[in-house]
């Protein structure tokens, strides 16, 4: 029986505007991710997946704000502890974060092993910096970097080698959960692949225990990740395995999404491309009903008025809509004749 | 190590290519104008100066020193010869002194005032620029209104007011000069203490006028850094904050150096007309007292002194700011 | 452009600098209308004369009605004001210089003192150290002193035209005042006048017009050079960039003031007019717009849109008016309005050299300044000939610097925070 690392109940984060309005980017979001799994999280740009990697820190701050619910790491509820506390004992030492735009993650004018003993130091004060070069130096090795990376300022460092130098640099004290968002996507395909195995590594050689990795490339979560979880606008709504959410979607978003993209996988190539129509709602004023309701094929005027919750549906899968899961496939399986 | 050094040599070959430059059209502005200067000049003479052995001794040697009467290609080689050998002739002003002589008694006043006074103003105006970014709030909206209006006096309005208010009503500092006038240059500690009191007003005008454009320019460079990727990242890995603002701010300021480099040709050229305010015996008193007495020699040589000293000091921080900032190595070895 | 008129109306900032400078503006196009004197007008003999009502002393004597007003401090001013503490000093100083006990002067006592003073004063004791100055000033105060504490009024005599002989035609009375309006001949200075006894009010207002216009040749001449070498270089790129680059990193490198004193001195005096200086400033300043300019065009040459206007055929020139200007048109507006302030500063830095435009029909505002420190006016305190330049020049350039910061916060939404 394995236990969750990361456990994340209706945790709730809002954006607070120039204008003093408040938008709640994560909207009541619960994760759940057990010793040695992954979970992928994808939607559009602009769903608030990106919110959720910062909301998932634990950490806030100005403009983001949290509102309610609760992170807890390893049985650690870390959700009503003093930020500053959170800051030193929690952040990069108990979960850590891969940015999205690593190009421009390291202090240009910083040589990395300083950084690293930046790190360090932040959560153990007093090691000694001999100690602190024979460990990073280790880890590089681990993950099949050179060691003199260490020694170089980041722009000395080609665009995939400073990806993953973020990478080690984010893992060097050997944090339970990481959450990477978007680490590939601004990438060539070979970096992208250096990138993705290094991750992979990072769960098989057990330096995380539990891995959050987001993007809006559906297919790619489907060779990284255990689970997958869809986004909108600042809701989940739909979670299964990986296998299940791409050969067996039923939320018609899951189900839009699996089409609007072009993917070489075996059993999706017959699938054909539909970009989806329309715009996601303002979050500003979220929509009373669904928040789908305005773009889906399947809306009915009850959609508009009837807020759905997350319906589980045994199996660790749930899905957030009215019509029966057995009416949406059977609707899919037309539409495909 | 590699990469530095093509850098040194660019900036080099750079500023020989700017010094030839400035040289020759140093030479030649004068000389494109309607009617020869110098030609000019030797016909105002007569009338300019009262002793007639001077006249025909400048006379003489401005005939031999400028050449006139050879073809202009022969004129600029002299030039540079005469102006390489420190030789500008007769001040026509200042006679029987020569033009480098007064540019020599006058130029080591410039350089010991304008020269900290714009670090010392590029410093604090720095600081408090940062002081304003990481604050924001409270010190910000007091500090940044009083910096852009502080921006906006020119150099020769803020030396009056401070002349008027220190000098003239509360008689803390003197009015004018770089020394008390009835006293002999020495090294006794009453001329010492004389130059320090005189040297005050003149130093902390162009303190004052440097601070409110590079307190502006830092602060919004460290506000665009703080928003900066790499200071998200450094706190979601745990790093304080205390540490992230030293990031911020050594990376702020990097571009400031540049900024400086930029813009210290405007900021002498204002200091000069500081100096004249405050009749600081230094090469802006002297440019007036030649523009004043026709000395052209001594405003030809005193607008070259000048463009050399700004030049060196623009090398000399872009040599500085290729030391410090990585990026200049690794962009020239790429 | 209703849009972007409405957005650039929005900013705060732009606002209030279009206030302040359009307030510049009008004072300077409607004053004249009122005050139509020339600006270099020499209006009074002396110089530095304060701020102030100046009431003609001949027609006072002669105004319609003599009112009789009672007031009780009446003479204590009049005393005050003719004896200053600075005077009683100098009194007692003398005073006791010659042997009256230190004890026995009261210096507020004003009867007393003056008392002494008539008692012991006499014009060809000299004390010790004292020089002429301090002599010529004794003997001043005491004929100024004669009559100060009388009650009486002061006769006016008229000579009779046909006996010749002097008249009395008139006593003013200590209690009598006349309305400033029914003088015939009052004179309002609100700033005073300057070292050639010239309206200072009426000379700053010419001036600034005339500093205005000086920043707007300079400011369009710079901004023609910049644009056309930023665009071609910006555009063509190749061997003219790097040309144009060369020339413009010169130009950055080699400070533009000194140049500019070089070319000014060279082109001596005699030529040196309001518009030759202008158009000088404006030759040696246009290399930071031509950076911006160059800096904008690279990034736009390559748009579709261009691409596809070079598909059609269209000319190089026709390419830069049509579909590359109007992306560029708010950075120019820009780099116009700080060329304007820095061709204003340029002006009076000049001035302030003696190398200012030579006019003998218009101040400006750096001649003024010349003016004010070659009389040395702030060494002698006359606050009101050199203040309010330094207020116009720097009010101008922070409306200007206000409106540009204004208008990039609109057009480059990045920078707003």
């Amino acid at each position: 029986m394995s236990k969750p690392i990361l456990e994340v109940n209706e945790l709730t984060t809002n954006y607070v505007t120039r204008f003093g309005d408040k938008i709640f980017a994560v909207d009541h979001v619960s994760v759940k991710v057990d010793d040695g799994k992954s979970v992928g999280i994808a939607g559009e740009s602009g769903c608030g997946k990106s919110t959720l990697a910062l909301s998932l820190m634990g950490y806030y701050f100005p403009p983001l704000y949290y509102a309610s619910g609760d992170i807890i790491i390893d049985g650690q509820n870390i959700s009503g502890m003093d930020p500053d506390v959170v800051r030193k004992t929690i952040l990069g030492n108990e979960i850590s974060y891969i940015p999205q735009a690593a190009m421009n993650a390291l202090n240009p004018t910083q040589k990395v092993i300083h950084f690293i003993e930046d790190v360090i130091q932040a959560h153990y004060p007093h090691t000694p910096k001999k100690e602190i070069y024979e460990l990073a130096r280790e880890r590089f090795e681990l993950l099949g970097l050179p060691a003199e990376v260490l020694q170089k300022y980041s722009v000395e460092l080609s665009g995939g080698m400073k990806q993953r130098t973020v990478i080690a640099t984010s893992v060097i004290l050997s944090p339970k959960v990481l959450i990477a968002d978007e680490p590939s996507s601004a990438l060539d395909v070979t970096s992208q692949k250096m990138v993705i195995k290094m991750i992979l590594d990072l769960m098989e050689k057990g330096i995380i225990k539990s891995l959050i990795f987001i993007t809006h490339e559906l297919p790619l979560l489907y060779n990284v990740t255990d689970d997958i979880m869809i986004m909108y606008a600042g809701q989940i709504v739909e979670r299964g395995s990986a296998d299940e959410m791409v050969f067996d979607p039923i939320h018609p978003y899951t189900k839009a999404l699996m089409g609007s993209i072009i993917v070489p996988e075996e059993g999706l190539r017959d699938v054909k491309l539909t970009a989806i129509p329309g715009t996601p709602p303002n979050l500003k004023n979220p929509p009373s009903g669904c928040r789908f309701a305005d773009r889906c094929k399947f809306v009915m005027p009850e959609c508009r008025v009837r807020s759905v919750e997350l319906r589980d549906i045994g199996g660790g899968r749930s899905y957030r809509c009215i019509i029966p899961e057995e009416d949406l496939r059977k609707a899919y399986k037309s539409e495909k004749r | 190590m590699k990469g530095y050094r093509n850098y040194f040599l660019k900036q080099l070959v750079w500023f020989l290519v700017t010094v030839v430059v400035a040289f020759t059209l140093n030479f030649i502005l004068p000389r494109l104008m309607p009617g020869d200067p110098v030609a000019a000049i030797v016909a105002r003479m007569a009338q300019g100066m009262s002793n007639a052995t001077g006249v025909q001794a400048v006379y003489e040697q401005y005939t031999e020193l400028f050449g006139t009467d050879k073809p202009i290609t022969e004129q600029y080689v002299i030039y540079i010869r005469n102006v390489l050998r420190g030789d500008f002739g007769y001040s026509i002003s200042q006679y029987p002194r020569t033009v480098a002589d007064v540019i020599q008694s006058s130029i080591w006043w410039t350089v010991a005032l304008q020269f900290p006074a714009i670090i010392v103003g590029w410093i604090l105006g720095n600081s408090l620029g940062a002081l304003a970014a990481y604050l924001r709030k409270g010190f910000d909206k007091v500090l940044m209104p009083i910096s852009i209006f502080l921006s906006n006096i020119p150099a020769f309005g803020m030396a009056i007011i401070l002349l008027v208010i220190f000098a003239v009503n509360l008689r803390w500092f003197p009015t004018s000069g770089g020394y008390q006038f009835d006293m002999v240059p020495s090294t006794s500690f009453e001329f010492v203490w004389s130059v320090i009191v005189h040297y005050q007003l003149p130093f902390w005008s162009i303190v004052l006028i440097t601070i409110g454009g590079q307190a502006i320019g830092m602060r919004s460079m460290a506000i665009y850094e703080l928003n900066a990727d790499y200071v998200k990242y450094a706190r979601f890995l745990g790093i304080k904050d205390s540490k992230i603002i030293r990031y911020v701010f050594r990376n702020a300021m990097l571009p400031q150096i540049t900024g400086l480099a930029l813009s210290i040709g405007t900021m002498i050229g204002g200091a000069l007309v500081a100096e004249i305010i405050f009749s600081y015996p230094g090469l802006g008193s002297t440019m007036l007292t030649a523009v004043l007495g026709g000395d052209y020699p001594l405003i030809s040589a005193a607008t070259l002194i000048v463009t050399l000293m700004v030049l060196v000091a623009f090398f000399a921080l872009e040599i500085v700011y290729g030391l410090i900032d990585p990026r200049i190595k690794a962009a020239q070895s790429e | 452009m209703k849009l972007m008129l409405k957005q650039v109306f929005g900013s705060g900032k732009f606002v209030i600098g279009f206030v302040i400078f359009l307030a510049i503006l009008l004072t300077v196009v409607i004053y004249p209308i009122f005050v139509p004197d020339a600006p270099l007008k020499i209006i009074s003999r002396g110089t530095f004369l304060s701020p102030g009502i100046y009431v003609n002393l001949y027609d006072s004597i002669d105004s319609a009605t003599r009112y009789t007003l009672i007031t009780d401090d009446a003479e204590a001013r009049r005393v005050a004001g003719r004896l200053s503490d600075e005077d009683r000093a100098k009194m007692r100083e003398w005073l006791i210089g010659n042997g009256v006990d230190e004890a026995e002067i009261d210096g507020a006592d004003t009867a007393q003192l003056l008392d002494l003073w008539e008692l012991n004063f006499d014009p060809t004791v000299r004390l010790p150290g004292m020089t002429n100055a301090d002599r010529n000033y004794y003997i001043r105060l005491t004929a100024s002193l004669e009559g100060l504490l009388s009650t009486e009024g002061a006769t006016i005599a008229s000579t009779n035209p046909e006996t010749g002989a002097l008249e009395q035609s008139d006593i003013v009375n200590q209690t009598d005042y006349v309305h400033v309006n029914e003088v015939a001949n009052s004179r309002l200075f609100i700033l005073g006048t300057d070292n050639f006894g010239r309206d200072v009010l009426t000379e700053l207002i010419s001036a600034t017009g005339v500093s205005l216009t000086i920043g707007f040749v300079a400011g369009i001449v710079a901004t023609s050079i910049g644009l056309v070498l930023g665009l071609v270089s910006g555009y063509v790129g190749g061997m003219v960039d790097q040309v144009i680059v060369f020339i413009m990193n010169l130009f950055t490198v080699i400070p533009t003031f000194v140049l500019l004193i070089l070319i000014s001195f060279s082109i001596g005096q005699e030529s040196r007019g309001a518009f030759t200086i202008a158009v000088v400033i404006g030759l040696t300043s246009w290399v930071w717009t031509s950076r911006a300019v160059r800096a904008q065009v690279i990034s736009l040459r390559n748009r579709d849109h261009v691409n596809l206007s070079k598909l059609s055929g269209h000319s190089i020139a026709y390419i830069l008016a049509m579909d590359i200007l109007p992306y560029i048109a708010s950075y120019v507006v820009m780099a116009l309005i700080l060329q304007i302030s820095s061709g204003i500063l340029a002006e009076a830095g000049l001035s302030i050299l003696g190398l200012g435009p030579r006019t003998t029909e218009v101040p400006t505002l750096g001649l003024m300044l010349n003016w004010a420190m070659i009389y040395q006016a702030h060494i002698l305190n006359k606050w009101w000939a050199y203040l309010p330049i330094i207020l116009v020049i720097a009010l101008i350039s922070f409306s200007m610097n206000l409106m540009n910061t204004g208008l990039d916060q609109v057009f480059n939404p990045a920078l707003r925070d």
